[in-house]
């Protein structure tokens, strides 16, 4: 899927084969218009970046579709079903998709084993005993076993992160979806956390990344999206994004962001597939 | 004039029984007081305006009129509606309700001193209002309001002498009782306000010792 920004309405069958559906979305706060009829579709098991700058409507799309914000108008569909409505319960949404927060959000009066079983048992019903050995198990994913029984406030911000991914995890959802997962992180604990979330990209799990890391999200998303003043500018490819955008505002935006991470973004064998796209 | 606290000393013990009786109406307040607090402040909350309006009337009206008239409505007034309470019974209702207002207020301000992304990263786990609000806001909440509700037993303490009022005979009434029998009307009542001021010192001070505890886990 590396087609550009323009595209027609999908039509009720592909909603049912999409993990995530998105059509004609429009969501604003009092006269601020945020989303300004975004549509978009993502694939089971598709990594999608979402990049942009700040203020564009990133966050804001992502809560929409976990349903944290309210819509005003358009449809918004996981796994075929309508879920802009309040006709499902927090628990419904919550099977199928999990939210990563900068700011982690992790419970502070509960031990990290307990942040990760607290909804498995009181939302889906686990017995305790099966819940602590799904925790333990995707703690030892994510690397941290040996803090089961650490407070949040005893974790460094990394940990932290590893930690709420693993919690969303334990819900077993189908779609993860990230909101700037390294941003509130000390440099040298950004690689800890990319490095579970592309484990995570690998195990085909379907994700939204929002990120303002380039060369993660070239490297981890099967498609890239751009967003600017609460629109889907430009999508494609990430070697196409990163190396030919063709709309003057993601060029000005990547251009920028070039000052940031250096040329490796555009180096390489990149300019071929630029030709092969146009 | 001089002081002569001998006539007193004989005294002693029935004050000391007012004491307890002190200890015990203030720790039952403080409890039932709590509770019925921490649900008015958790109503106080709730996303659907008529009950938020409900409870905030709740707190308006307790904490606008006189603990002394609330204690008369519910000693003195409600047997006309056919309830009949005991003296005791009715101090405790009366001194629970009043500190509920008080408790609620607190609670309110504790509830919304939890962070947005708590109720956030709640509800994207699943978790219906109910359950975030028990299992994850009350917790966080009550544990940032202790010092204050310890402040309340304190302040509940010296309350409980209004339940004199209603005949019970806790610290003050039993100070009025040897005071006529005595006629030691300045000696009894410093030693009254002694213990009063011993029953809150050493509850402040065993508070202040928990919290630091509770700060160090
Ligand atoms: N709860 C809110 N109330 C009012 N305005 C908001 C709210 N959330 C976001 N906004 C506004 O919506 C716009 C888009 O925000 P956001 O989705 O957070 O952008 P991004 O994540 O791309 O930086 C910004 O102008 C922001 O100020
Ligand atoms: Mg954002």
């Amino acid at each position: 899927m590396s087609n550009n920004g323009s595209e027609t309405i999908p039509s009720d069958s592909a909603a049912s084969q999409s993990a995530i559906e998105v059509r004609r979305l429009h969501k604003s706060f009092g006269s601020l218009s945020v989303l300004r009829d975004v549509s978009l579709s993502v694939g089971e098991g598709e990594v999608v970046s979402v990049i942009g700058p700040s203020g564009s409507g990133k966050s804001t799309l992502a809560r929409c579709i976990c349903r944290l914000e309210k819509i005003n108008s358009g449809e918004i569909y996981l796994y075929g079903k309508r879920t802009d409505g309040s006709s499902h319960s927090n628990r419904d949404i919550a099977r199928l998709v999990g939210m990563i927060f900068q700011q982690f959000n992790l419970f502070p009066h509960l031990s990290v084993l307990d942040n990760l079983t607290l909804s498995p048992i009181r939302i889906l019903g686990l017995s305790r005993g099966d819940a602590v050995e799904n925790a333990m198990a995707l703690l030892k994913r994510v690397g941290l076993e040996e803090k089961r029984n650490a407070r949040p406030n005893e974790l460094s911000g990394g940990q932290c992160q590893r930690v709420a991914i693993a919690r969303a995890l334990a819900m077993n959802p189908k779609i993860m979806l990230f909101d700037e997962p390294t941003s509130a992180l000390d440099p040298e604990l950004v690689g800890e956390v990319l490095d579970v979330i592309a484990g995570l990209a690998d195990s085909g799990m379907t994700m939204m990344i929002i990120t303002h890391e380039m060369m993660f999200a070239k490297e981890v998303s099967d498609r890239v999206l751009f967003m600017a003043d609460g629109n889907i500018v430009e999508q494609g490819h990430p070697k196409k994004i990163f190396s030919c955008p063709e709309v003057p505002r993601t060029q000005l935006f990547l251009q920028r962001m070039l000052v940031h991470f250096g040329k490796e973004l555009t180096e390489g064998d990149e300019k071929e597939a630029c030709r092969h796209d146009a | 004039m001089t002081l002569d606290f001998s006539a007193i000393v004989p005294y002693l013990h029935m004050l000391f029984a007012g004491a307890k009786v002190t200890i015990q109406a203030s720790l039952l307040s403080v409890f039932f007081g709590a509770l019925l607090g921490i649900l008015v402040g958790a109503l106080r909350v709730v996303p659907v305006a008529p009950v938020r309006a409900i409870a905030a009337s709740y707190i308006y009206i307790i904490r606008g009129t006189p603990l002394l008239i609330q204690l008369f409505l519910i000693y003195f007034g409600l047997p006309s509606l056919g309830l009949n309470l005991p003296a005791f019974t009715a101090g405790i209702i009366g001194l629970s309700i009043n500190s509920s207002g008080y408790v609620g207020e607190i609670v309110r301000g504790g509830i919304e001193a939890v962070p947005k992304g708590q109720w956030e990263a709640s509800k994207v786990l699943g978790l219906s209002y109910l359950k975030t609000m028990r299992f994850i806001i009350l917790p966080q909440a009550i544990r940032n309001m202790l010092p204050a509700i310890g402040n309340e037993f304190v302040t509940l303490i010296k309350e409980s002498s209004l339940l004199s009022t209603l005949a019970i005979t806790e610290l003050t009434m039993v100070g009025q009782q040897v005071r006529s029998v005595t006629y030691a009307s300045f000696e009894t009542f410093i030693v009254v306000g002694i213990i009063y001021l011993v029953l809150t010192s050493v509850t402040s001070f065993s508070l202040q010792y928990v919290e630091r505890k509770w700060k160090v886990s």
